[in-house]
């Protein structure tokens, strides 16, 4: 009987202490914190979406932590900046895993971005929440611990070329398209057909440009010829400023569809000088959303003068990312790990941000929330922009 | 005692090196080097493997701008043609790994062929800019051929073996790409020992006076394209090895710059140069961060703030001090070097 109650008890032991083992090798917690990395452009171009993510997730990390972190850890934030270069997000996701040792992901950089990382994403089972690429690249296939917020591109036009068709068409309607020669316009082109098949719209031209393009003035003399008045413009930031710059130029009384990215303040006052009241589809509150107005006025204790010039709709979209990967995380108590987290993250239903976004669920076989669209319009005066349609899945 | 470089055969002349001190050394090294996945962490390993992949490329960029005098720009659109091939053969088509890579080489080094013939009658910058278009062209091709490329979706590279070796885990990888540039550096420097190399150097020095002593400069020419494109076809292919995810993305013109930096940086026309400026560009930004780390705070809300662009501009500077006081690059300051020790004490 002694025997078998000391067998009994050195079973238990070794249980529990393989059990302790197992959860104490869990990568990137210590007893007070939790590492989350972050994949970033820091520098070039397109830097300003990188420090705007990092704001988005240092407000969310600041405001976490001041309420107790998550079951008493601290969230710690690892940056790593990637220039908007897929061999270097490889390598910078590297350094996170191996040297910084964390535990989620959630910045992630641009597709192509994501997608070089994606191996070693897969590889750690890394709990990872994609705010700023809702490309289907990155869906599909799903990836177990890959959790997407974001509509598509396909879905943010065909809003706006809806609502245009209901509400704001020309006499007239020819609809012509210009889109980059990748995998961005390839999403961009899905939507303007779905448009144009399910609404039943006169496809004037569709037209492709190399990425980096800045001159657009065969591309409109085109357009005219087409009798193109409903442009949907795939250019993003200077490419598709210039574009709306050569349709002013060719006279074009145009309605204009543009990218989400033409929503940040700077961009949107590349394009205003044309003179087009364009609109923008998004999954992501505006600047001048009342939702983003209250957001800014609430974390502001959590940002220095400088962030707050950073802010732009990727910070409010990393925040929401953070948000609700803290939720799952605090929802495996005390003893965090990856598959347990991973798993809380499948359950989402309903995530609240405010506003920021529409409610995130990712108990759906994408593993992709937050994909209804509002549709803005600028209102050219004061390069704001007004709330045209609440959020809408398309 | 040594006394310096004088030669009295032939054999002597051509050799890789004459030294015993040098031969010792290189086998040091090259246990330093097997001995590495043993003492460094995965992230070490994933720089060295970066850090091989790149000397492949560097020293095929090398054959062609250093030794034979072709300025290039077209190097991205050669390591997306070696990625490309590679990634459809291992992934779309099943081949093995020991045939897929050789094949990416050769697919590139004949591709290189349709860009050599301009240079036939193209030199300096004008033929800089025919091999920057051509990188266009491949990328434009990529995407326009997307039933075979898988156009702007990219290509996932699966689980690749080799004897048994998982060519996805750090270990194997780093012990392939180490055989692989190994061999690659010893083809380029025999290359460069043989007729092939010194006809090579004669174009680079003065093309008309070249072919005045009888070196067929389109026989030379082309072959300096194809044998420089095999070598970055190969490296591309090594890249889609170690990211195993292959996009047009991976290939930005930056890549064609950062290789010209390194051979202008590691020295002009010489393999160890190669090799050289790819270890010091490579490390170059690792060494930033830990230097900066050290003497400012890293909670400084204006050093977070501005860190990025200060690693940048340092990176920069960096560069630009180097070529203000060692215009011959890395390899002269290892000749200073050697120089200095050989000669001591009478060094001058």
């Amino acid at each position: 009987m002694r025997g078998m109650l000391k067998f009994a008890l050195l079973a238990l032991g070794t249980l529990s202490a393989g059990g302790t083992a197992a959860w104490a090798a869990e990568p990137g917690i210590t007893d007070t914190e939790i590492r989350i990395g972050d994949v970033n452009i820091m520098t070039g171009p397109a830097s300003f979406i990188g420090q705007a993510v990092s704001v988005g997730s240092k407000v969310a990390a600041a405001e976490i932590n001041a309420a107790g972190g998550i079951n008493g850890r601290k969230i710690v934030i690892h940056t790593e900046d990637d220039g908007y270069v897929p061999a270097r997000s490889f390598q910078a996701l590297k350094k996170l895993i191996e040297v910084d040792d964390i535990f989620a992901l959630n910045g992630t950089s641009g597709t192509a971005n994501v997608l070089a990382m994606m191996p070693l994403i897969t590889k750690a089972n890394l709990p990872t929440v994609v705010t700023t690429a809702p490309n289907e690249l990155v869906y599909n296939p799903v990836r177990p611990s890959v959790f997407t917020i974001g509509a598509s591109y396909e879905a943010a036009f065909f809003a706006q070329l809806k609502y245009i068709h209901e509400h704001n068409e020309p006499k007239t309607p020819v609809y012509g398209l210009i889109r980059q020669d990748d995998d961005f316009g390839v999403a961009v082109e899905n939507g303007y057909s779905r448009a144009i098949k399910e609404l039943g719209l006169k496809d004037g031209i569709r037209l492709k440009y190399k990425k980096g393009q800045t001159d657009f003035g065969a591309e409109l003399l085109q357009m005219r010829e087409a009798g193109v008045t409903v442009l949907a413009n795939g250019a993003i930031i200077a490419s598709a400023a210039n574009v709306l710059s050569e349709a002013r130029k060719l006279g074009l009384d145009l309605q204009v569809a543009d990218v989400w990215s033409e929503i940040m303040p700077p961009s949107a006052k590349l394009l205003a000088p044309a003179g087009y009241s364009f609109f923008v589809g998004d999954y992501i509150a505006s600047m001048t959303d009342p939702a983003a107005v209250s957001w800014l006025e609430r974390t502001k204790q959590y940002m220095s003068d400088t962030d707050r010039q950073a802010v732009n709709r990727y910070t409010f979209i990393t925040y929401a990312g953070l948000k609700v990967l803290a939720k799952a995380m605090a929802a495996c108590g005390k003893e965090l790990t990856r598959a347990c987290t991973v798993e809380n993250l499948k359950k989402t239903h309903g995530f609240e941000t405010g506003g920021l976004t529409a409610p995130i669920s990712f108990d759906n076989e994408k593993q992709l929330g937050g994909t209804e669209v509002k549709v803005y319009q600028v209102n050219l005066a004061d390069v704001s922009f007004k709330t045209l349609t609440g959020y809408t899945q398309y | 005692m040594r006394t310096g470089h004088f030669k009295d055969s032939y054999a002597s002349l051509v050799a890789l090196s004459d030294s015993r001190t040098a031969w010792v050394w290189t086998g040091l090294m090259a246990l330093a080097l097997l001995a590495l996945p043993l003492l460094v962490g995965a992230y070490s390993l994933t720089l060295a493997v970066t850090i091989l992949v790149a000397i492949v490329g560097a020293i095929g960029l090398n054959l062609l701008t250093g030794t034979t005098g072709l300025i290039s720009l077209g190097q991205s659109g050669f390591l997306a043609i070696g990625a490309y091939t590679n990634g459809i053969l291992l992934t779309d088509h099943g081949w093995p790994i020991w045939a897929s890579l050789p094949a990416a080489g050769l697919v590139a080094a004949a591709i290189s062929l349709l860009v050599g013939i301009p240079s036939l009658r193209l030199k300096g910058l004008y033929l800089a800019i025919t091999t920057l278009a051509f990188s266009f062209i491949v990328n434009y091709l990529i995407l326009f051929f997307e039933g075979v490329t898988h156009g702007s979706n990219g290509i996932f590279l699966g689980d690749v073996t080799i004897f048994g070796f998982d060519l996805s885990a750090d270990r194997p990888l780093y012990y392939f790409t180490l055989a692989i540039t190994v061999l690659v550096a010893l083809g380029a420097l025999n290359l460069g020992r043989t007729r092939i190399g010194r006809a090579w150097l004669a174009i680079r020095d003065h093309d008309i006076a070249a072919r005045a002593m009888g070196i067929d400069l389109v026989r030379y020419k082309l072959l300096a394209f194809f044998m420089s494109s095999f070598f970055i076809g190969i490296a591309g292919a090594l890249m889609s090895l170690q990211i195993r995810f292959i996009n047009i993305d991976i290939f930005g013109f930056l890549l064609s710059i950062e290789a010209l930096a390194i051979i202008i940086l590691g020295g002009l026309g010489s393999v160890a140069g190669a090799i050289l400026g790819t270890v010091f560009l490579t490390l170059l930004p690792e060494a930033i961060r830990l230097a900066l780390s050290l003497i400012v705070d890293p909670n400084a809300s204006t050093y977070s703030k501005y860190i990025y662009e200060i690693r940048g501009i340092t990176y920069g500077v960096v560069m630009v001090l180097f070529l203000r006081f060692k215009p011959d690059g890395l390899i002269g300051l290892w000749r200073d070097a050697k120089k200095f020790f050989v000669n001591w004490p009478l060094a001058y």
